[in-house]
């Protein structure tokens, strides 16, 4: 029982100040049985706070630590740290959510969400009277790191983690390396051809003594979890008829580079189907870049006027992709730059919603005004009409950059300007449970600081599988999942979280119900001293509590989380 | 000038990361978790750049303050990071593979970092009142001051081109950790590789004459209302700095510097329309009754979530208006007349507005490049780090083993930062694991 209980509570600078009146939280708390120290401060998680409360726990002999503040999901760790270095046991440390549950879920009623601070603050007492001291797992960890997904950010994870001497296997589902990237002839910004570019990088992780290629292969199960996953994956037979074979590796750690797919317009949009000459954006790159001569022809016709439709499959504001692509303007400018210069008697015609050739890619944007492109722009209220007229394709568009006026300007293509779409496929993301975000892309852990790591340990999401992006970035952004994988399992063993269910094998009487109910194949059944029981898989529990209250004779417990330290808290919330 | 013997000096570290902002600290604590020893050199007062300034960040809305500190608290207990603050490297110099030395000049603080508590007397006691650079001018500090609330480390400084060297702070100082005898330290250090992360610089709009910055005192920047709205904000509520009112009109002029060509910018800054948005919602929220308009040329809300933030705010009911910001001129009221071209119906028109904040853009920071040897180290038209392979390997710079991180290679948000910075960190931890040659 803690008995020199020390109280934070967390002004974060206004956040929760604003709406919680954190000194009437102090002075209702200061007086509960344990607690010998009480106080407010701006930021909990500032530097100095971390120090003072270091102090204070040396000081007054501290037992137990709380911190009345924001989400646990941002700062649990940066607590247990403090605790830790107060010379606490980091698991007795309890944390007091007093933003998401009081100030910023009851802006509107200060006195209410005083209220209901003050009650979540003595409920994190009561716990903190119960918390006892855990002590981590520590295990080996497999030093083997598989990245899926061969393309342009599979691949430089790939080098990247092979030249920092990891062991890596790339699995890539299609039986050649470089996704879309391979498709592309010359790239914005460069110059340099797609295919040049996935050349040069194939050959950096060839026949190379620490990385092992899997083209042609799909994962088709995986099971642990960090440090100790099992992967299996299912080669397709080098000749038909052939059965496929089966592969089962241990791995450390996972990076995941699946891409996106483009997207493909439905049936009818723009005339997409009912005209041969409206094709997508990917399609007319690969015309641009394979045709030769001076003339661009397509389906035996001369192509002059060119008309680019933005935004297809991005931006919709009622239903399908709300979200912007960000990598289409550029690419479609640079395209359009580029068929102008290589062939005779071009005309650009861009129908936008609005350029964004963010960074330096504006000098683009630039070059193709000053080459005479032509840009018309319209809103999503009144999307261009494309029908015929005398045996012409013509586009209908409400210009707002000639205040509303409705202009009609003829195509000989029509180039429809798509955008990027969450992969169609995501088994990947199902087998290992990555969450996605509203638009399909997989989900990271922190937007602004933490683009790269997953809410499943030991998973990282590298390039386009986690939005939209240009090469450029899919690369930072494969480099730095490949860092953080690679220093995630370098050291060799693994720290786990003692918060795990325990089985009291006395009570249990083996009914199978918390195998059912256990999403992380944790929990096995074995006999001891001739009784069938449950065991817990220390290093695979994630201390979910899913077993918990299945259990009909009350046997399980969870660490950190026990039926004393809950009831205790149910004690002072109702 | 003295010359110190210590341990610091005697550690042959791994890397040298310039700049301690949320890219330099990010690729530090990359190679420290890795178990490198970084030497983490930054310029100001404290760790944290620009980020740990800011008010809220988008699309999440987190508060910056609340996400950064913890991580430069990380950055700052680090066992294998050494920080030196107020100091510049001056040079550095490659002698071969894994073999670079920087010269660093450490400026004096006047006070002893570690026996400093912040109890801010000496602040109290200080006679000398001066602009303060962390609030963009909006207030005062002392001469003798904490940087702001959440600095790291947290300790007063003694800002000596203002001082008057009156004793008065070293006085009332209960731990006497003031101390005017410190000099400039040089060292002279070893390490095996080296990341630039530099940032950038807001654009200073005195360049704009025509928008009246500094002439009219309702006429501020973003960085400026970034401030106003922040949790440890200067005034503690929304005031325009001429008369103290609570504006009810704002108005934001995008690419202001940015986009540009005859302020010699041609290129976009690419935070510039999602912070405005970003404020706009939180003025919104702060000022219920407020307008808020911005004037753009482009909405440029081109990441992750950022569409729907820009919709969301639209659905607020911000105001977004297509055109141009040609002049601003004030009123005797102090209110300020905006006079743009109206993209959507066609006319030259002018609004009239009781605060105006201009959306500064993103510049260079050049000077990153007179510390190595002439030439060695490419900057690109813009005077950006030039970044060699563009698309193979962004990190990499024209010195092999030299790599760069965040803004110093061009504009870009957080995010794009903090993958900028795991890509540098990534390819030093690769250089740092080559064989060594002989």
């Amino acid at each position: 029982m803690k008995e020199r209980i020390g109280v934070y509570v967390c002004h974060c600078g206004g956040n929760i100040s604003d709406y919680v009146d954190v000194e009437k939280v102090c002075r209702a708390v200061e007086n509960e049985d344990g607690v010998v120290l009480a106080r407010t401060t701006l930021f909990a998680c500032s530097d100095s706070n971390q120090n003072e409360m270091i102090n204070d726990i040396k000081e007054h002999n501290l037992d137990g630590v709380i911190v009345a503040s924001c989400s646990p999901k941002l700062h649990l760790a940066t607590f247990r740290n403090v605790t830790e270095r107060g010379e606490l046991n980091k698991y007795t440390y309890v944390h007091a959510n007093i933003r998401e549950q009081a100030s910023w879920a009851h802006s509107d009623d200060k006195t209410g969400a005083t209220e209901k601070a003050i009650h979540l603050v003595k409920a994190a007492i009561a716990k903190s009277r119960y918390a006892e001291p855990l002590y981590p797992y520590w295990f080996e960890a497999e030093k083997t790191i598989a990245v899926i997904g061969g393309g342009i950010a599979g691949m430089k994870a790939t080098a990247s983690l092979a030249d920092k001497n990891s062991n890596v296997v790339l699995i890539e589902k299609e039986s050649r390396l470089g996704g879309h990237t391979a498709e592309w002839g010359s790239l914005a910004m460069t110059d340099e051809k797609g295919y040049e570019l996935t050349e040069r990088i194939a050959g950096d992780i060839r026949n190379r003594e620490n990385i092992f290629i899997l083209t042609g292969a799909e994962v088709i199960s995986t099971k642990g979890s960090i440090g100790n996953f099992e992967i299996r994956i299912r080669k397709k037979p080098q000749k038909e008829g052939d059965p496929s074979e089966i592969m089962v590796m241990k791995i450390g750690s996972i990076v995941v580079a699946t891409g996106y797919d483009h997207y493909s317009p439905k049936d009818g949009e723009y005339g997409f189907g009912n005209s041969d000459w409206v094709i997508t954006l990917p399609e007319f790159k690969k015309l641009v870049d394979s045709s030769t001569g001076k003339i661009l022809e397509y389906r035996g016709m001369r192509i002059s006027n060119v008309v680019y439709i933005y935004c297809v499959g991005s931006r919709q504001a009622n239903g399908g992709n709300s979200y912007c692509s960000r990598y289409c303007c550029t690419s479609a400018i640079h395209t359009a730059i580029e068929a102008k210069k290589k062939f005779n008697g071009i005309v650009n015609i861009h129908l936008n919603r609005g350029i964004r050739t963010y960074g330096k890619q504006e000098l683009l944007y630039a070059e193709s005004l000053q080459m005479g492109d032509l840009y018309l722009q319209f809103n999503e209220e009144s999307l261009p009409k494309i029908f015929v007229k005398k045996q012409k394709m013509v586009i209908a568009v409400k210009d707002i950059l000639s205040a509303g006026k409705e202009l009609e300007v003829e195509a000989d293509l029509v180039v429809l300007v798509t955008g990027m779409v969450p992969r169609s496929d995501r088994s990947v993301g199902s087998m290992l449970k990555l969450p996605k975000g509203r638009d399909g892309f997989y989900n990271e852990v922190h937007m602004k600081l933490r683009p790269v790591e997953t809410v499943i340990d030991g998973v990282t999401i590298a390039g386009t599988c986690q939005g939209p992006k240009n090469i450029s970035e899919s690369v930072n952004s494969a480099l730095s999942a490949a860092t953080k994988s690679y220093s995630l399992i370098s050291k060799g063993t693994l720290e786990t979280e003692p918060i795990i269910a325990k089985i009291d094998q006395e009570n249990c009487s083996w009914c199978s119900k918390c195998l059912n109910a256990c999403p992380f194949d944790a929990i096995s059944k074995e006999a001891v001293h001739n009784r069938e029981v449950a065991i817990v898989n220390a290093s695979v529990c994630k201390g979910c509590g899913m077993c918990t209250p299945v259990c009909p004779v009350d046997a399980i417990d969870l660490t950190g989380y026990s039926s004393k330290e809950m009831m205790s808290m149910i004690d002072v919330l109702v | 000038m003295i010359f110190l013997m210590e341990e610091r000096i005697k550690i042959e570290y791994d890397a040298l990361v310039i700049g301690a902002g949320i890219a330099g600290g990010e690729a530090a604590l990359n190679l420290a978790n890795t178990g490198y020893k970084v030497l983490l050199v930054e310029k100001d007062h404290s760790l944290g750049g620009k980020m740990i300034l800011l008010s809220k960040v988008f699309p999440t809305l987190d508060c910056a303050a609340c996400i950064t500190t913890p991580k430069v608290s990380e950055i700052a207990r680090h066992k294998n990071i050494t920080i030196f603050t107020e100091s510049e490297v001056t040079h550095v110099s490659k002698r071969g593979q894994n073999n670079f030395t920087a010269e660093i000049t450490k400026k004096p603080r006047y006070v002893h970092v570690a026996d400093c508590t912040a109890c801010q007397l000496c602040e109290k006691a200080c006679p000398v009142n001066v602009t303060d650079e962390y609030q963009y001018g909006l207030i005062g500090r002392k001469a003798a001051f904490i940087p702001f609330s959440i600095a790291n480390p947290k300790a007063a400084v003694i800002d000596i081109e203002n001082c008057t060297l009156c004793g008065a702070c070293e006085r009332v100082c209960p731990t006497h950790c003031i101390d005017f005898t410190m000099e400039t330290e040089l060292y002279e250090l070893k390490m095996k590789t080296v990341i630039l992360a530099t940032g950038f610089r807001l654009f200073d709009p005195l360049e704009i004459p025509r928008y009246g910055y500094g002439q009219y005192k309702n006429v501020i920047t973003s960085m400026q209302m970034e401030r106003e709205i922040a949790p440890t904000r200067p005034y503690n509520t929304i005031l325009r700095p001429g008369d103290g009112k609570v504006p009810d009109k704002i108005a934001y002029v995008l690419c202001t510097g940015s986009r540009d060509n005859t302020v010699g910018n041609p290129i976009c800054s690419q935070i510039c329309c999602m912070y405005s948005i970003k404020q706009a919602q939180l003025l919104m929220g702060a000022l219920p009754m407020a307008d808020v308009t911005i004037y753009y040329i482009n909405i440029r809300s081109f990441g992750k979530g950022f569409e729907e933030f820009y919709q969301q705010a639209k659905g607020m009911g911000v105001n977004f208006i297509k055109g141009k910001i040609g002049k601003i001129t004030e009123k005797e009221n102090g209110n300020l007349i905006l006079r743009y071209e109206d993209i959507s119906s066609g006319v030259v028109s002018e609004a009239e507005h009781d605060m105006v904040v201009l959306s500064v853009g993103v510049q260079s920071n050049p000077a990153v490049s007179n510390i190595f040897d002439a030439g060695s180290l490419k900057l690109d038209f813009h005077r950006f780090v030039a970044q060699k392979d563009l698309m193979g390997s962004p990190s990499k710079t024209s010195i092999d083993g030299v790599f760069v991180a965040g803004t110093a290679s061009g504009p870009m948000d957080i995010p794009d930062s903090i993958l900028s910075a795991g890509s540098a960190s990534s390819e030093a931890i690769s250089y740092l694991s080559q064989p060594q040659q002989q």
